[in-house]
């Protein structure tokens, strides 16, 4: 069954086209990869399957029905994890879950169990009675998350539920995801680590420019680009120049920076290793090794947009 | 049920911020007492006046006026104004200038002149009054002599040393200090709602809960009136605790209609919150707050909620300004209803908090209607 489906969607903020003409269907039971840089419409996306935007044109429905003509259903079934934290830091663990838990029509000993069985769930049973103020900025994290799924809802969207956080309880989280999803919970999942999307989705999207410019798990979205060689360059050191120095040689689409290594994109077909070696050498770079790697799901998403993903 | 789930989640948020409570309830404590303290003289309503000495000129060689007007400086000298003969050589009027005597009296033929002392207004009055009343009882002594000799002297005794009737009108029941800044200052509180209100949607947009509000399965008007609902009932249980604290405390008077004072001060809040949501929607952003703040400061100011701001100082651009607080409208009926027991005047007061809480809530829920989100 699809949870959801999105036909003809639309936004539009003015003249600005934020989302154009959008399609996408997710099947109950996926984690759900929603890929883009800043900008290219994917909070738009999910603020509409939210209703918190009214879209220009086109159609959502949840679980097959129409959201604009049955909001309340959809509402229902629906859990949102918002990107920047959703909670109140002047009320504690439990009266933050119990309270949003209160607004899906849950009371008394029911309500006090599913907000009690959140808490547990994301590893905060024991602070229940502490104020989120006095919490680390993992444990808000995963306080936002228990708010989001006291209710049970099927379809949670996490938008970038790991930022900011220490790797512990990125893992804590990451594992909570695959708990969920276990537990029959479909989950759209957006994130700027790729290593994550990598590691938990079933099936990716990527947007740019308001539209899905591919789709599908990440063997079919690798198997795309055949074409592209991923370089990998380690320097003494790196002064950010590097991408004009090699721009000329034949064969390089991209070249990315991270910290002391470079990465070159280019066209598989090219053999222009050695020019480029000796493009570095000549400009008096120092080099300390040189892998060529199996494209990846970043490879992926660089070649397709232009962009990385943190851009 | 969401209603209540929210307002009561809005009244936890409004006790546990300590800072803002504090400020709700101990700034106007205690500029109650500083203030009210500070001008108890400003309110005093008694003036003591103290022994009046007149000086007397008896130009006329003796003669009816003459042995009249000694009978009545006998008579009054009782009640402490004294009647003494001007020095020989002295000039009475520079006695007066000089502040040596309050007054200075001429007897003449032609009759009586009195020249007070500009400096000794109230003293100057009472003589005054009392030469007044003496020259009438003295025209009608002369009038009956003229006719019936024998009975002038029934005339002039009559009304005995009753030359000064004193008379006041509930002169117990005026504010003083204290009860004027309790009254001033509860009602200020009750407009300090707007400030509250103008954080009331802002204030879940900035922690970004407006997010989980919108996407709950609850209508906007639901969380609308719960927050309205939550912002009204703490607001106002910070006004019960001003008006207690005055009543027991500081001894304030708030008069017989207890229900009535409520009553206003209930339109009142609402119609500050209602003023400072309509803020909040129209001027969008962190910037609303601050021009709310202003607009209920100088509302506070112009309505006297600092100093009194009496009726003839109403005229002109200040006039104008006066009247347009709220608080104003408040106080001044409030006033009427606990010191001159007048319940109707609470009437115009509850209308035009009504109607502008109407007007108010009305551009809120149209603006939150057009908006996406809260």
């Amino acid at each position: 069954m699809n949870i959801l489906d999105i036909r003809g969607l639309t936004k539009k903020f003015g003249d600005f086209v934020a989302v154009d003409n959008m399609s996408l269907t997710i099947r109950e039971g996926e984690i759900f990869g929603f890929l883009g840089a800043n900008g290219a419409g994917k909070s738009t996306t999910i603020n509409m399957i939210s209703s918190l935007l009214r879209p220009t044109s086109g159609e959502i429905r949840i679980l097959e029905k129409d959201i604009a003509k049955q909001s309340r259903f959809a509402k229902t079934n629906l859990g949102i994890v918002p990107q920047d934290l959703a909670i109140y830091e002047d009320m504690t663990a439990y009266e933050n879950v119990s309270f949003f838990a209160g607004l899906y029509g849950l009371r008394g000993d029911k309500l006090k169990e599913r907000a009690e069985e959140a808490l547990e769930f994301v590893g905060l049973s024991d602070k229940a009675k502490s104020f989120p103020k006095n919490f680390s900025g993992g444990m808000k994290r995963r306080l936002n998350i228990a708010c989001a799924i006291a209710h049970k809802p099927k379809l949670i969207i996490m938008d970038e539920p790991t930022v900011g956080i220490d790797p512990q309880s990125r893992n804590y989280i990451l594992t909570s995801v695959r708990k969920l999803n276990e537990s029959g919970c479909t989950i759209i999942y957006t994130s700027h680590y790729m290593e994550e999307v990598e590691e938990i989705c079933s099936r990716i999207a990527i947007v740019d420019h308001g539209k899905i410019i591919a789709e599908g798990t990440k063997e079919q979205l690798k198997s795309t680009i055949t074409d592209v060689k991923d370089i990998r360059i380690e320097l003494k050191s790196v002064q950010g120049t590097e991408g004009e120095l090699l721009k000329p040689v034949p064969g390089v689409r991209t070249v990315l920076q991270e910290e002391n290594v470079i990465r070159v994109h280019s066209d598989a077909a090219v053999d222009n290793l050695n020019r480029i070696l000796k493009q570095l050498m000549d400009a008096g770079k120092e080099i300390r090794s040189v892998e060529e790697q199996e494209p990846n799901l970043e490879t992926v998403f660089l070649t397709l947009t232009g962009r990385n993903l943190r851009d | 049920m969401n209603i209540l789930s929210i307002a009561i989640k809005e009244m936890k948020h409004d006790f546990r911020d300590r800072r803002t409570l504090l400020f709700m309830l101990g700034f106007p404590i205690v500029l109650m007492l500083i203030l009210g303290l500070a001008l108890t003289n400003a309110f005093s309503s008694e003036i003591s006046v103290g022994d009046v000495k007149v000086a007397v000129k008896d130009a006329t060689g003796g003669g009816p006026l003459s042995e009249a007007f000694a009978g009545f400086a006998k008579e009054v000298g009782k009640t402490g104004v004294t009647f003494e003969p001007l020095k020989p050589g002295a000039n009475g009027r520079e006695e007066v200038e000089n502040n040596h005597v309050s007054g200075y009296v001429e007897l003449t033929n032609q009759g009586i002149s009195l020249y007070g002392s500009s400096r000794d207004a109230i003293e100057s009055n009472i003589v005054q009054g009392m030469l007044a009343s003496f020259t009438d009882k003295y025209n009608a002594a002369a009038a009956v002599a003229r006719i019936e000799p024998a009975k002038t002297e029934m005339v002039l005794a009559t009304g005995g040393s009753d030359y000064i009737r004193e008379l006041s009108v509930d002169a117990n029941r005026t504010p003083g200090s204290v009860d004027y800044y309790a009254l001033a200052m509860t009602v200020m509180v009750g407009m300090w709602a707007a400030m509250g209100a103008g954080a009331l949607i802002q204030g879940e947009v900035l922690r970004g809960t407006a997010v989980r509000l919108v996407i709950a399965p609850i209508r906007k008007s639901e969380i609308f009136v719960g927050k309205m609902l939550g912002g009204i009932i703490s607001n106002l249980l910070c006004v019960m605790v001003i008006i207690l604290f005055s009543k027991y405390v500081f001894k304030a008077y708030w008069g017989h209609h207890m229900g009535v004072v409520i009553a206003v001060l209930v339109s009142e809040v609402v119609m500050a919150m209602s003023l400072g949501l309509a803020g909040s929607y129209l001027l969008k952003g962190t910037a609303s707050r601050g021009v709310i703040s202003l607009v209920v400061q100088l509302m506070s100011f112009f309505g006297g909620a600092y100093f009194p701001i009496l009726d003839d100082e109403g005229g002109g651009l200040m006039g104008f300004l006066v009247n347009l607080s709220p608080i104003r409208w408040a106080n001044h009926g409030l006033t009427q209803v606990i010191y001159a027991d007048n319940v109707s005047a609470a009437w115009p007061v509850l209308m035009l908090n009504i109607g502008f809480a109407a007007l108010f809530l009305g551009v809120s829920i149209l603006a939150m209607r057009r908006r996406e989100g809260l």
